[in-house]
Order: structure tokens, then sequence, then C-alpha cells
């Protein structure tokens, strides 16, 4: 178990640092030189190259990156070149929104997914079963921002019972903060939750042939019995995967549903940055995004091992 | 002790098993043969009323006065596992992969009564009698780390636990090694307490099992103390099959029963067998009864 750790570890730091340079590499082959940028069109080439000078771009790109890598490592993103603030706090600020935003949603839909798929597996020869196997095709086919303003519609505009958007902190107002969130965790959840209880439905059903569940009712275990204390640990292992990578799409999905919902958090950020054409936030909020997503999955791997005695290696 | 009186199973309008009858006593050994699709698994299957979805059973079956057949899964619940076990075809995929061998051993104690501690001590001695070398590694092992017979050790620990009057295994040996086939039939038969023991070897049948019952589409064709079926066979098809298995010189041609198993629900009526008998006349139509004292078969034209 623990030389499984180690190795998925180093995966994580070796998959971090390739990830770095990619990133890098994308945002050095843009066109567009930030001290030209910031000096506008009739600027002295005197004057961009002192500029250049100083922003450290007139370096050769390998040291560029050694330098800005070096830092992320020590959690210094850089200085920004247009707002001249420092990049790690303005990302700092918003990744623990983006991160809330995230994690209410996958826990809606957990919340909904597992007992809903696990029922439609149980029920699947019924017509009730059969109908949320329909239903669950159509939230399939509807994006995080389309739910967004649906929900919007109905419960801001129609009933006027939360509001359409705004985010307030935490610390400031719970109610309003859990106000805020509310529609926007049910916009990113709600559609996650129709994709995984697809998901959970088949893992189940899987689980229900297996021969280990027939030998739980040998012994004695009803139906249900059986499920439950064999087959759910054992469909959990696929729902896991899918689990991860809809995680990773749910932080996309969290850029565009910050927008939606006017909710100050890394896409928000993100969107900024390219408009303003901030070159180091941009390159240290996708970096963000990355190790995130490889975090995930590492934890994801971690979880598969503490499920499967057999990815564990044999003693 | 086992008393199986005109036991049916049928998925929809197809009739997959007719009217079996037959008896165990406590301590026989009982084989059930036949090839695959004759019905056999699902006569087994369903005196443990764990027949797959949408396949049902009618008639009765008693043990020890106790229905099998028609009870609520409630009832059936409290029998499986300390009444009656089973011992399926595949030890591989037959034990739960995410937990260790013992918790699944003890399980089967604890479901019916028995205290956790006493359970666990004695799933150590169960997998000791069913001869596993260092028992006390073994529960606590994954089924992974074991090999198939190992697992099928396993499975035959997890149906003795509770001392049942009938243990039932389901061609328990096919998907072993010869070697460890033999050592597991061995053991089958010494532990056994009273044996319905379902395969389509001849071989296996006659190492363990004192009567036998030969099943061919869905019913059974022909019954009686193993050593007179196997010597004197008088069902057409019995006589078939045992001619099959008979070793013959090299240059000879393998014997074989002509055409092959039809698929359920497209085996002709009177006597199932007709389409592949030679001896087939006329008079086959009608459905020949299962007749004789101890040794029984249901054929217009048997053989001897």
């Amino acid at each position: 178990m623990i030389l499984y750790l180690l190795k998925r570890l180093a995966v994580l730091l070796a998959s971090t640092a390739v990830a770095g340079a990619v990133v890098f590499a994308f945002m050095a082959v843009l066109p567009g030189d930030p001290a030209e940028i910031a000096l506008g069109v009739n600027a002295t080439p005197e004057a961009v190259a002192r500029l250049r000078a100083e922003f450290g771009t007139d370096r050769p790109p390998v040291v560029q990156f050694l330098d800005w890598f070096g830092g992320l490592l020590q959690g210094d993103f850089g200085t920004s070149y247009v707002t001249s603030s420092p990049v790690g706090e303005q990302i700092g600020d918003r990744l623990g929104v983006t991160a809330v935003l995230v994690a209410g949603g996958m826990l809606i839909a957990l919340l909904v997914a597992v007992p809903v798929g696990t029922f439609a597996a149980v029920h699947h020869r019924d017509p009730l079963g059969a109908a949320i196997s329909a239903a669950s095709q159509v939230g399939l086919a509807v994006p995080a921002f389309l739910a967004g303003i649906l929900l919007v519609f109905v419960f801001a505009v129609r009933a006027q019972a939360l509001p359409s958007g705004g985010y307030v902190p935490l610390a400031e107002d719970p109610a309003g903060w859990l106000r805020g969130l509310l529609l926007p965790w049910l916009s990113l959840g709600l559609v996650q939750a129709a994709v995984l209880t697809r998901y959970v439905r088949s893992a189940v059903l899987d689980v229900m042939r297996e021969d280990y569940l027939r030998t739980a009712r040998a012994k004695g275990r009803g139906r249900m019995g059986a499920l439950w204390r064999h087959g759910l640990r054992n469909a959990a292992v696929p729902v896991v995967t899918v689990l991860g990578l809809q995680l990773a799409t749910l932080l996309v999905g969290a850029v565009v549903v910050e927008r939606v919902f006017v909710i100050p958090g890394l896409g928000d950020l993100l969107l900024n940055g390219v408009a303003g054409r901030d070159l180091l936030l941009v390159q240290g909020v996708v970096m963000v995004l990355v190790v995130a997503v490889l975090l995930i999955n590492f934890v994801v791997d971690v979880c598969y091992a503490a499920l499967d005695p057999r990815l564990r290696g044999t003693r | 002790m086992l008393k199986v009186d005109r036991l049916s199973v049928h998925a929809g309008p197809v009739e997959l098993v007719r009217e079996v009858s037959f008896g165990i006593a406590p301590g026989e050994r009982v084989g059930l043969i036949g090839e695959s699709g004759s019905g056999k698994s699902l006569t087994a299957l369903s005196l443990m009323g764990l027949l797959p979805e949408g396949v049902t059973a009618t008639g009765t079956a008693r043990l020890e006065g106790r229905d099998l057949v028609g009870v609520p899964e409630r009832r059936l619940k409290d029998l499986r596992g300390r009444r009656v076990s089973m011992v399926f075809q595949e030890p591989m995929t037959a034990l739960n992969p995410l937990m260790r061998v013992g918790a699944q051993v003890t399980e089967v104690m604890t479901l019916h009564g028995v205290p956790a501690a006493r359970a666990r001590e004695r799933a150590v001695e169960l997998l000791g009698r069913v001869r596993l070398p260092q028992p006390a590694q073994v529960a606590r092992a994954y089924p992974h780390q074991l090999s198939g017979g190992q697992r099928q050790r396993v499975m035959l620990a997890i149906a003795l636990a509770n001392e049942p009057d009938l243990l039932i295994c389901d061609e328990p040996t096919t998907a072993l090694d010869v070697t460890v086939q033999k050592q597991m039939l061995e053991l089958i038969a010494e532990v056994a307490p009273a044996l319905l023991f379902i395969t389509h070897d001849l071989a296996v049948v006659a190492s363990v099992c004192d009567r036998v019952l030969v099943m061919y589409g869905g019913r059974v064709v022909e019954s009686g103390p193993l050593r007179e079926v196997f010597a004197r066979p008088r069902h057409r098809y019995t006589e078939g099959l045992l001619a099959a298995s008979r070793l013959t010189p090299r240059g000879t041609r393998l014997a074989t029963i002509a055409g092959s198993v039809p698929p359920a629900g497209h085996f002709p009526g009177g006597c199932v067998f007709r389409n592949r008998c030679p001896h087939a006349t006329p008079a086959c139509e009608s459905e020949p009864a299962l007749t004789g004292d101890g040794h029984a078969f249901a054929c217009w034209h048997p053989h001897g």
C-alpha cells in the first residue's frame, strides 16, 4: 500500500512538471508581448526594451520557465505585468470560492445519483426504473449553464425566492452565502447527477449479476441485504472513476456557471485575465486548474486502492 | 429427508424442468447428471430459491418437513446457508473480491445467529477442516490471493459452516485442474451430510455418489443405484451417454449421440429424446412415465 502511494505520488509530481511546461509553452507561443501591450502602440523601442528587462521577458524562454516554475513550487505565482499585484494572492482569494462551488455541486450530484441510480438498477424491470433512465438521459443533454439559466428563471425571476446572482462571503452573512450558492450548486449538481445516475445504475446492475451476490444470497441474505453488504462497495469502483472525470469537468463547468451567477471564482478571474491580456494571471489560473485535476486523479487512484485490495499489490 | 415432488420450472411459457420427483435420505449422496441445458442446475437452484429473475418453480420440495418451493423469500432466507447450502461451479467469481476470506466464512454464521467472536474462531477451524494449509493466514487473505482450488475449498467451508442437512454441489470441480479435482471430490464425499451432486462428468459421479438421476430435456429419464444404472442402463439416452464416455480402442470411432440438445422449449412432445434416439418408433410420441422400483426409467424401448 505504501509503495503504491509513493508510486502514485511520483506520477503526480512528474505530471505536474510536464503540465507546467506545456502551460508555459502555450502561453509563450501566443502572440503579444506583455511589454508592448503595457506601453501601447506609440512606445519607443527603447522603452519597450527597458520594460522587457524589468519584466524579465528578455531572457531565454527556458530560464523564464525555470524561474516561473521554481516560484510555483514555493507558492509564488509571480507579479502581474498588467496590475502589478501578486498573481498568487488573487488566485488564493478566488480558489476558495470555486472549490466550495465545485464541492457543493459534487455533493448534490452524489446525494442524488447514488440512491436514485441504485433504485433504478434494483427496479430495472419496472416502469419507474425505466423512467429514471430516460430522465437521466435528458439531464445528460443539458449543459450546466443552461440548467443555471433555467433555475434562475424559475427560482429567481418567477418565484423570487433566491437571488439570481452575486456572492456574499461566508464570514459576512452565512445565510446570504448559502442563498447565493444554492442555485449555482443546483445547476452544477443536477446535471452531474444525471450523468452519475446512469453510471451508478449500470455499475449496480453489473454487480447484481455477479456470482458473489448469488453466494451472499445462498448464505441467507435477502436480495437487498446482499446488494448492500457485497454489492455497493464493488459498484463503487467504476463509479469512483467517473466521479474523478466528473470533478474535472465540474471545474470547467464552474468557469461558465460563475459567469452566469456573477460569482467571483477562478473562472471569473480567468476570463478577466484573458480579457485584460494578463498572461501571467492566465498562466497561473490554468496551472492551478491543471494541478487540481491531477490531484483529483491522484485521490481517485488512492480511493481505488482503498476500495480494491487487488490493486494494492499482494503481500 | 429431502422429498421433491413434481417440481417444474418455467421461464414464462417455456417449461425448462418438468415434474421432477426424487428423494434424498440422510447421509445419501445423489448424483444429478445430464448435458448442459438438461435442467439439472435449475433443479438445484429452485431448491435454494435462487432461480434467476423471471424463472419460477412449481411443485413441492420438502427438507425435513420444511417447504422450499413457493415459500416467501423471508422464510427461505432462514433456511439458506443453515439447513441447505450450495457450492457453485465457478470458484473464481463466487467470492466477494473486496472482502477477506475469513469475513466471508464468518458472515454465513453471524447471519444465522452465531456470535461474532465464536464465528470468527470457527471460520478458521472450518478452513482447516477443508484442508487449507495455514487456515489462520488464509482467513486474512483476499480471494485473489488464492488459487481456484483453494477458493472452492473456501466455498465448501462456507457451505458447511452451519452444519446443514443437505449440501448441493453444482459442478464444483469442473473449473479445477484434474489433480485438484480429485482432492476436492474426496473432500466433498467425506464432509457432506447428504449430498445432491450435479455434474455432466460420469466419472465424477461414479467416484462420489451412491445413486444417480439422469436428466434430459428437463425430465428425469432414469434413476437408480449408481452401479446398476451404470452397468445396466435402461433408457436409451443413458445408454448413449455411457457409450460416449467409454474409452475406445485407437482407430475406432468415438461413440456419440446423434444430433444435439435442442434449445429450451424445442424438445419434441412425448419422449423428449425421440428425435435423437435410434430406437424411436411412433409409440414414442406419447410420453413414457418414469416407472420401476429402485431402478426406474422412462422409455418405451428400454435397453436390455
